[in-house]
């Protein structure tokens, strides 16, 4: 897990790289750009992902004690948070192309689509993890001694976050 | 400290950072922001490591090359801010 873990970073830092290399290349359209979107939004994003993965943090905790039923309670939690931020990002996304800010806009807003884009497909991919971990949980099949598969789930997600914490700042913030 | 509260812990600081990175996108555009709110970043990312990945329990090869991942970015990210 740990090498699909790193080999999916290292697709997301040649991604945020050449953001940041493209920022340097044209200033102006980055700063003006930028401006177009929420950061309140985006911090809300933020908030969402991170809810969501202490709560798969607190569901692995459970499944250690050998409580897979309140690990599932946990993962729902967690599934509600990442849904919080997936009405989020479509409510954005709705509102980029409402506006004509489209990939085809500008630069910036290619690469913000690139980027975001390919990262709220791997939240999506992780809800579906989340919710496969909770139902096997329900069915009591993880415990103490049984628990290196729904950990593998679970850095699945942290890894999402762990993403999004160094894209927020690059795409909404840094100016 | 159990393992929840180190969590909640963990959860805390996560979320004080991100607001402090907005705060301190709202008080200016400078060089030395931009490093400060690039600095929070990593330290947002060594908590995710850290506390959620439970990377302070693995071999220390894992360990260093997790919490690479976010300081290398977020040096060559500041370098182009220069």
């Amino acid at each position: 897990m740990w090498f699909f873990i790193l080999a999916e970073l290292s697709v997301f830092a040649i991604l945020i790289l050449t953001f940041a290399v493209t920022q340097v290349l044209k200033p102006q359209m980055f700063s003006e750009s930028r401006l177009l979107l929420n950061t309140s939004t985006g911090l809300a994003m933020t908030l969402s992902l991170i809810t969501a993965g202490l709560f798969a943090a607190l569901a692995q905790e459970q499944v250690r004690r050998s409580q897979p039923r309140h690990g599932a309670v946990f993962l729902l939690l967690a599934l509600l948070a990442a849904s919080l931020y997936v009405v989020l990002k479509v409510t954005e996304y709705r509102h980029l192309l409402a506006s004509g800010l489209g990939m085809e806009h500008n630069t910036f807003f290619t690469l913000y689509w690139i980027l975001t884009g390919f990262h709220f497909l791997h939240v999506l991919l992780g809800m579906f993890i989340l919710g496969w971990l909770a139902a096997r949980c329900r069915r009591g099949l993880y415990g103490a001694d049984n628990h290196s598969g729904f950990e593998s789930g679970v850095l699945y997600w942290h890894m999402v976050d762990l993403i999004w914490v160094v894209l927020f700042p690059l795409v909404y913030v840094l100016n | 400290m159990s393992a929840s509260r180190l969590l909640l812990a963990c959860w805390a600081a996560l979320a004080a950072l991100s607001v402090c990175t907005v705060l301190l996108a709202q008080v200016g555009a400078t060089w030395l922001l931009s490093l400060a709110i690039l600095s929070v970043a990593v330290g947002k990312a060594w908590l995710i490591t850290e506390g959620f990945m439970e990377l302070r329990h693995a071999p220390r090869l894992w360990r260093v090359l997790m919490l690479s991942w976010a300081l290398v970015l977020a040096v060559l990210v500041g370098l182009s801010v220069l």
